[in-house]
């Protein structure tokens, strides 16, 4: 069932009529220590990525990744035979002008390995372990849409459509990858963007999908799959989409994930807790496989 | 503790030669109404009882010569009469309402207040005639607004008359008019409730050491008493508010025999805010409701009552491209038959229908979204109460309850030209499901200082999903440390079939009820309280101290990231805790003099816990308040003019607020964005709440065509020193610095008002 918050828009019927609104100083929790977060899903064929960044009491400014990022550390991966470890790297965002840091390995990670990385950093370890096996499902079909529901309103968007793997669990996520120039822009943040750092070149993207969907009661049944798409398009633009296969352990953190974009600043919903996939600190460690890719185009302009 | 019982049971049957009966009803004497909970004390004796809700009392009396008998009720002169009894017989008495009692007679030998001499405890009776000395809030005297001030009891948010009684939530409040249910008692988002007070005859409050008839809610039973009626004369009453209405009409059908009583309010709110919208916000709000009471005597043993209820509230709103409609109400009917057998057995018959619906539809992004919600209720309700002598009653009887739920929603695309047709609600599947049960209670004076009220009531549901059967010892204790003081101790044990699940902070009627299920377990609660009570001055003063302990199982919020969804079926959404809460509660009220009044303050925590939330770790209820102080009081400045105020302070609520932030960008594994690192649920508290209300009253009473007019103008100021107290905190992201921002929203400043009212 689709849910529905009918909270702030009958709110917004009696603010409209009765109510004031100041800003309130919020004392912040001064107590509060920054903890790393570690993120890293491994691919198979691919060279691993860690990204290690320090967490920022809420109150503060934003900060670049740069600012974020946690220098110093040590990072290992094994798969048992193998052990290797990653150096600091960067990619550079051409769509935001700036550096995202991470940690890169150099050999890709392998299917049906299990892998465990070591994390240490300020004098503490932290471990985490994925085993990559998740069966690799290849879609039948995808199909534009200009409109659909889901919990976060009305969209436009593809259908992605294929038959689960049966006999086992599995959580299915959405990926596009396509070049983009400046004059596409992300669909929730027109006015943040100002930089232009490519000279008019286009630059290759990736979008992903918040939504995890299970096939629990579909057990190697066909499903289909509704994705809303991040940046604008238009009518004859191409893009490449895939099936991520997750683990269970990131599924489950990606679901955290996206229950609390919806709890985010919205006071009349329960707030959701971050539950770390990995001891200690906040993060997840895991794996994905993806499909082949399908070659998609565009048949419209964006509604 | 069951031999006990037994025993207690059987005393009132021993003994009882030579003795003789004498019953009535005690009434005022203006207009026939029953005065509930007045006093009939036997002065050679030193002994007595109290009125039951229909004015009805009875006491068995060892034979003597002669007796002294006191008739009392605060607002009234008392009477005494003397009588000479060599047989039982009935004695009807009518008290004249005590205008400027401000040197009220004292009938000597009156017997300790009630507050003192009754066993029972966490019990508080508002006639409502004090209710309409208290200060308005846009020109209106509410009934939930006054309960709020009482010890124990915890407003919602700003402005509404929610209540949670010893942290309770909202749903554990049992609201009956008339003995029906009223499932939604707000109007206008909770800033009014559906009481309209002229049609009130008797409020009361029992938020602990509950009798056995009273079941089906953990923390408290808000019971109102409709008006009978004035039975002695037609006469009528209203008033002229700044955004209601309302006018009353009572009298006769038949004189002193039967009459009827119609009461209507509607606001007219919607006019007023019309000239403050912009044009681009269409807007509509109208809410009224309607009561009606008809009663028939028809022998001096049998008596009808039939009484109804219905409130709805329409509420509209466009603003480019948006739409939300919003439609809600009660409905109740009351069928009720008094027969008295004997002159000690009394008994009161109910047949009750109530409704409640509610349907909320909105249009947004071209999404077509309805909920239709409704319950209705059928009861009866079959219950003795038996006075085998003076300081005893046995109270026993049965209740069955058939609920029948529906709900609904949809969603579906949709062109602003081409309107979805709305949910068919024949069409809609119901929930039937039932609860019954059968209680027994006795009140009983063992010695001259000890006295208590034991009972026992077993509840019990039954749907196609699951049965429950439960049983409640109920057990109050008093021991009198003299004439004006007394120590109270109380247990219960209290079950709830139907849970209210919490989607917001705010009172909007978004909120659904849910029955139990083979998941969703009832709700079951245990309470310990103790209290010491001592009045002053010859009952002038009253003061209470009462301190509980309540443990509460099976409760239910939504889990997290969850809010409000169109099914019903929501027990996959649900998380299961327990709550816990204890305190102390002080009461000092003045009865009598130019000044009365109350002063009230309670230390109290709320708990819960939840295998889901938290990370299972404890953390405080959201009306967790450390502090409340209500600080209430009327002064009669002369005949004609009365000044009241009010004022409250408490502890903020508590809400969630992430203590770190994760940035995350583009080129990893998630989506990009700002991710909240939360250590604590209601991790921090708003701002302290507090409030001063204001208000004058001129009364004039003069003759016009022969008849008695009375006119008043109420003068009231609403929050006078404006402050701005928190409704509710929310966050927005600076969009140069990323810096998130609290900003806090207030509802209601400082708002004068001026009403006019008018009896004849």
């Amino acid at each position: 069932m689709k849910k529905i918050n009918y909270i702030i828009p009958l709110l917004l019927f009696l603010l409209t009529m009765l109510s004031c609104r100041k800003d309130v100083k919020i004392k912040p929790d001064s107590s509060y220590e920054s903890q790393l977060f570690i993120e890293s899903i491994l691919f198979p064929g691919e060279v691993p990525k860690v990204y290690l960044s320090r967490s920022q009491p809420f109150f503060n400014e934003e900060v670049t990744p740069q600012e974020m990022f946690a220098r110093g550390a040590e990072v290992f991966l094994s798969n048992g035979a193998q052990e290797e470890k990653l150096q600091p790297d960067s990619t550079f965002d051409k769509f935001r002008c700036r550096w995202v840091p991470y940690y890169a390995g150099t050999v890709p990670a392998e299917y049906g390995k299990t892998y465990q990385l070591t994390v240490t950093y300020q004098g503490e370890t932290y471990t985490a372990t994925t085993t990559i096996d998740q069966a690799r499902v290849n879609l039948d079909e995808v199909e534009y849409t200009p409109e659909f529901f889901d919990v976060y309103g009305g969209h436009d968007g593809v259908i992605l459509r294929f038959r689960d793997a049966p006999g086992e669990k599995n959580f299915y996520r959405f990926q596009m990858d396509r070049f983009l120039d400046t004059s596409r822009h992300h669909a929730h943040i027109l006015e943040v963007l100002v930089n232009d750092c490519t000279n008019g070149e286009k630059f290759w993207i990736t979008d992903l999908g918040r939504t995890i969907f299970r096939d629990e009661n579909n057990d190697g049944q066909p499903m289909e799959l509704y994705a809303e798409v991040s940046f604008e398009y238009r009518r004859g633009d191409t893009a490449y989409i895939y099936l991520q296969s997750l683990d269970e352990t990131a599924a489950a953190f990606y679901e955290d994930i996206d229950n609390q974009l919806q709890s985010i600043l919205n006071p009349f919903v329960e707030p959701v807790f971050l539950k770390s996939a990995i001891e200690g600190t906040i993060g997840v460690f895991g794996s994905a496989v993806r499909s082949d890719t399908v070659v998609f185009v565009y048949p419209q302009d964006n509604p | 503790m069951r031999i006990s019982l037994f025993l207690l049971i059987l005393l009132p049957f021993t003994g009882a030669a030579q003795n003789f009966t004498i019953s009535g009803r005690l009434t005022d004497a203006t207009t026939g109404e029953a005065l509930i909970g007045a006093n009939v004390f036997v002065t050679s004796l030193q002994t007595g009882t109290t009125t039951n809700t229909y004015g009805f009392y009875s006491l068995t009396l060892p034979k003597m010569d002669s007796m002294g008998i006191a008739f009392s009720y605060v607002g009234y002169s008392p009477q005494f009469k003397k009588v000479f009894p060599d047989q039982s017989f009935q004695l009807d008495v009518e008290l004249a309402p005590g205008v400027g009692l401000l040197d009220e007679v004292v009938v000597s030998g009156q017997r300790a207040d009630e507050n003192v001499a009754r066993p029972q405890m966490g019990v508080v009776d508002i006639p409502t005639e004090k209710i309409r000395e208290l200060p308005a809030i846009l020109g209106e005297v509410d009934v939930l607004k006054i309960v709020q001030l009482l010890p124990g009891v915890q407003a919602g948010n700003e402005g509404t008359t929610g209540f949670f009684v010893r942290g309770g939530n909202a749903d554990q409040n049992l609201v009956q008019l008339d003995e029906a249910v009223v499932y939604n008692p707000n109007h206008l988002f909770g800033l009014f409730s559906t009481f309209n007070t002229r049609a009130i005859n008797n409020v009361t409050l029992i938020k602990g050491g509950f009798p056995a008839q009273y079941g089906g809610r953990l923390s408290s039973i808000l019971d109102i008493t409709m008006k009978e009626g004035n039975n002695k004369r037609v006469g009528a009453e209203g008033g002229i508010g700044l955004v209601t209405s309302q006018l009353t009409v009572e009298g006769p059908l038949k004189k002193e025999r039967a009459s009827f009583i119609l009461s209507g309010r509607r606001t007219y709110f919607d006019w007023m805010i019309k000239p403050f919208l912009s044009s681009r916000i269409r807007t509509n709000y109208a809410f009224y409701d309607l009561n009606a009471k008809v009663n028939w005597q028809l022998g001096p043993k049998d008596r009808i009552f039939l009484s109804a209820f219905t409130g709805k509230d329409d509420a509209l709103y466009i603003e480019d491209g948006i739409e939300y409609n919003v439609l809600f109400g009660n409905s109740t009917a009351t069928l009720r038959w008094n027969h008295i057998f004997g002159q000690k057995l009394f008994l009161n018959t109910s047949f009750i229908l109530n409704e409640y619906d509610q349907n909320i539809s909105a249009l947004q992004d071209n999404a077509f979204s309805e909920v239709l919600s409704g319950i209705k209720d059928v009861n009866g309700k079959i219950e003795f109460q038996y006075y085998p002598n003076p300081g005893h009653v046995l109270l026993f009887g049965a209740h069955y309850l058939d609920h029948t739920f529906r709900s609904s929603g949809r969603t579906e695309a949709q062109s602003g030209s081409d309107p979805s047709p709305g949910i068919d609600a024949d069409a809609i599947p119901v929930k039937y499901f039932d609860e019954f049960a059968i209680y027994i209670n006795d009140e009983i004076q063992v010695s001259e200082r000890l006295s208590a009220s034991l009972g026992v009531r077993a509840p019990g549901f039954f749907s196609d999903e699951a049965s429950y059967y439960r049983i409640e010892p109920r057990a109050s204790v008093k021991m009198a440390l003299g004439p004006a003081s007394s120590v109270k101790a109380a247990y219960t044990v209290m079950n709830q079939f139907l849970h209210l699940v919490p989607s917001s902070t705010a009172s909007v009627p978004t909120e659904i009820w849910v029955p139990s299920t083979e998941q969703t377990k009832p709700q079951v609660s245990t309470q310990y309280s103790l209290g010491y009570f001592r009045n002053f001055r010859d009952n002038q003063y009253e003061s209470s101290l009462e301190v509980y302990y309540k443990d509460m199982q099976n409760q239910v919020l939504f889990k997290e990231g969850n809010q409000l969804v169109e099914t019903l079926d929501v027990d996959p959404l649900l998380a299961y805790g327990k709550g816990w809460s204890y305190g102390a509660e002080f009461f000092l009220r003045k009865n009598r003099g130019r000044l009365t009044g109350w002063l009230s303050y309670t230390l109290s925590w709320t708990n819960q816990k939840f295998e889901e939330l938290n990370f299972g770790q404890a953390f405080p209820f959201r009306y967790d308040r450390r502090h409340n102080l209500s600080v209430v009081g009327t002064y009669q400045l002369s005949k004609r003019w009365s000044l009241s105020g009010t004022f409250v302070f408490s502890s903020g609520n508590v809400y969630t607020v992430p203590v770190g932030r994760i940035g995350v960008f583009y080129g990893g594994s998630l989506f990009e964005g700002n991710y909240f690192v939360y250590e604590e649920r209601n991790n921090v508290r708003m701002n302290p709440y507090h409030r001063l209300d204001l208000s004058a009253a001129h009364k004039r009473e003069w003759r016009l065509f022969g008849k008695d007019l009375t006119s008043e103008w109420v003068f009231s100021v609403y929050n006078t020193y404006s402050r701005l107290n928190p409704y509710f905190v929310y966050f927005e992201v600076e969009p140069r610095t990323g810096e998130p921002k609290a900003k806090q929203v207030s509802l209601l400043p400082i708002i004068p008002s001026i009403t006019y009212n008018f009896k004849f």
